[in-house]
């Protein structure tokens, strides 16, 4: 694995938590870079570690010939997708493996992404093994008659389960991560809704298609985190708990394990419904074969049934909190998942099973956004001045955002400001601590006309009383 | 609408040149087309079919692009050193010293007579479907708006917004960027013709035309 070079085809703190477990492994390094994140600290961060040659510029993260183009200029063998943009894009990764000079794709299999890369699919594959799954279409729709049928049906459903205020989601199939996706609270109203959202897929994704489904209340979206090698090992890193979302459904406050039944009362048995979930992913993931790091999304309704949503081949966002809270038999240093993800892709073995993974405290993670919570949670674009958080042996903060100059936020992609990741000895610990950091970090800055930044700093305070809580 | 059309025209006499950079529009091998001081054509034909003057070929994955001229006009400024290597995206390799004619000289100063539209942010911006529609059945009259229709969207971090036209109504009388564009903060998106000021703008678009000898 030594002399390895990593091509790191992603952008802001993604980017940065890459080059640490490159850093961790011992392997060399370069990364890409827009003209609009020149100021980014992954590029700085690159220059200074690796020199004049770690950064190159290209026009486009999401122009695969760029990525290729500077994969074979700089010699990379592999290519870490970090997520968004290829982190999932089964073509993309085919073409790693199948081209003349094959780059390593950091991720599953090129099979694996395109057969569980679409919700529907995984759906499909799901029922076949006699996992739980959401009720509603199972391929994409195109005709509106069509889809007004199967929303009357769905509606339908819900009145005879006497369910209170029925309601359906439309979601632009070719969508992800919470963007483009409405909630139809009466049959009237699907029309419009339907068309908007076929509008909006169409301009975003290039693809019109549309999914609808059942519309789940009152319940917590739970993830499994898997790690899995190229010679059929599966080990699993608990559960982690991402209810806390924006109105788009984007996530804000994360926390590991899933639930905590030790502190916190549930509704059902909240410990049972954990291992159910967790043996049902090891089971698709066997099923499919699964080669590298994955995460399998469920819901939980009140009643306590698990649904899976879909499976995410890739690292997440918040992977992080899952390996705070876990250890590794007979290995010293804390858990690095993008580490244990690059070893898997490049061939290794993991060099341990489940029974020497341990599971310890509460961790929770916080999306520190630069968003106005009371609008909507509408993005604010300006110039962030002063960016400054306490330092504590119990959090890590991941910012692509630089401390020491002036950073105008790029309103190119999501703004994003910074991960925080704390751990506590157990909820009310962690909880504590993250209203301690939330109090500590100072985020000063002004738009195009002067006016103050806007942060979601006091959401995610008010929020942690909601963590792990049914 | 007090613009001094006379001097306007005099300094555009005087110096009726643009120049034009030439950047990378993506990572590649470079080799050059063309010599310092040579003179470059743009495209041509009725639909503009016909490219212009080969500039440079830019190699990537196998991928030979040929890089044509998008201006008439002069190279300058070559940068020769770059030949044969590999270059990032957004690297300026050459400029091209453009003579303005007549046309460009009649849309340089419509920006200035026309209400323009422009963009509050640097985002992608679409017109709202239903105006798409209008203006491609429509092309003759062109598109009547009023104070707070909503025509345009913006698309800013993968969120959707309807903006609000905020100006005096008129008549769209150019627009200045195609369906999805990228449009930089405060570009032009459109230009409205107040429909009493039509007259005026028809007579200096007349003046520049018979004032102005290519």
């Amino acid at each position: 694995m030594e002399n390895k070079r990593i091509l790191i085809a992603n952008r802001g703190e993604i980017a940065i938590r890459i080059m640490n477990a490159c850093d961790e492994l011992g392997l060399d390094y370069v990364v890409v870079y827009t003209a609009e994140d020149s100021a980014s600290l992954h590029v700085r961060k690159a220059l200074e570690a690796k020199g004049p040659e770690a950064a190159y510029r290209i026009c486009n993260y999401k122009d695969p010939n760029e990525i290729f183009s500077v994969a074979d200029h700089s010699g990379a063998d592999a290519i870490h997708p970090g997520y968004g943009f290829f982190s999932e894009n089964f073509r993309f990764a085919r073409r790693a493996a199948l081209r003349n000079r094959p780059i390593v794709f950091i991720g599953p299999r090129w099979e694996v992404i395109r057969d569980l890369g679409s919700k529907i699919n995984t759906k499909r594959i799901a029922k076949q093994l006699g996992i739980p799954v959401i009720p509603g279409s199972d391929e994409p729709l195109y005709s509106e008659i069509e889809a007004e049928v199967l929303a009357e049906k769905l509606f339908y459903r819900q009145k005879k389960q006497g369910i209170e205020k029925p309601s359906i989601l439309v979601k632009a199939s070719a969508g992800g991560g919470g963007m483009g996706i409405e909630e139809v609270n009466h049959l009237d109203t699907f029309r419009q809704i339907y068309r908007r959202i076929q509008n909006y897929a169409k301009r975003q994704f290039g693809d019109e298609g549309v999914l609808i489904e059942q519309c789940m209340r009152d319940y917590h979206h739970l993830e499994v985190q898997l790690l899995c090698s190229q010679h059929g090992e599966i080990v699993h890193f608990s559960t982690r708990n991402c209810t806390i979302q924006s109105t788009g459904r984007q996530k804000r406050v994360e926390a590991a394990p899933g639930f905590d039944p030790r502190s916190i009362g549930y509704p059902f048995d909240a410990a049972k419904v954990l291992e159910q979930m967790i043996n049902y992913s090891i089971q698709l993931a066997e099923k499919v074969k699964y080669d590298n790091v994955g995460t399998w999304e469920w819901i939980v309704t009140r009643d306590g049934k698990p649904y899976l949503l879909e499976v995410n081949t890739r690292i997440q966002v918040e992977n992080e909190i899952s390996a705070r809270i876990s250890r590794i038999a007979g290995y010293d240093g804390p858990v690095n998942l993008i580490r244990e993800q690059i070893r898997a892709a490049l061939g290794e073995k993991l060099g341990f099973s489940q029974n020497d993974v341990t599971f310890s405290g509460t961790s929770i993670e916080l999306r520190i956004v630069a968003e106005d919570v009371k609008r909507g949670f509408a993005p604010w674009c300006g110039k962030i001045t002063t960016f400054s958080f306490p330092e504590k042996p119990w959090v890590r903060v991941y910012s692509h955002v630089p401390q020491d100059r002036p950073y105008e936020i790029p309103t190119e992609y999501d703004p994003n400001l910074a991960l925080a990741i704390i751990w506590g000895m157990n909820t009310e610990q962690a909880r504590e601590r993250a209203r301690d950091f939330l109090s500590q970090t100072v985020i000063r800055g002004e738009d195009s006309r002067g006016g103050p930044i806007v942060t979601n700093l006091s959401y995610l305070k008010k929020r942690l009383d909601d963590v792990l809580k049914f | 609408m007090d613009i001094n059309l006379n001097d306007l025209l005099r300094q555009y006499k005087s110096h009726p040149y643009e120049d034009h950079h030439i950047d990378t529009p993506h990572t590649g091998v470079v080799s050059f087309r063309v010599k310092e001081g040579q003179e470059v054509k743009g495209p041509s034909g009725q639909w503009l079919h016909r490219p212009g003057t080969l500039l440079y070929i830019l190699e990537r994955e196998k991928n030979p692009k040929k890089i044509t001229s998008s201006f008439t006009g002069k190279v300058a400024s070559l940068r020769t050193e770059l030949e044969g290597t590999f270059v990032q995206a957004g690297e300026r390799l050459l400029t091209i010293q453009h003579k303005l004619n007549r046309d460009e000289i009649i849309d340089r100063i419509l920006r200035k007579v026309l209400h323009i539209f422009r963009a509050p942010q640097r985002a992608r911006y679409f017109f709202t479907p239903e105006t798409v529609t209008f203006l491609e059945k429509e092309t003759e009259k062109g598109l009547s708006v009023s104070t707070g229709d909503e025509i345009i969207i913006m698309s800013l971090m993968k969120r959707d917004t309807f903006l609000p036209y905020d100006g005096p109504p008129g008549i769209i009388y150019k627009v200045y960027f195609q369906q999805g564009d990228l449009v930089e903060q405060d570009a032009p998106l459109f230009g409205v013709c107040l429909p009493e000021k039509l007259p005026f703008v028809q007579k200096v678009i007349q003046r520049i035309r018979t004032e102005w000898d290519d």
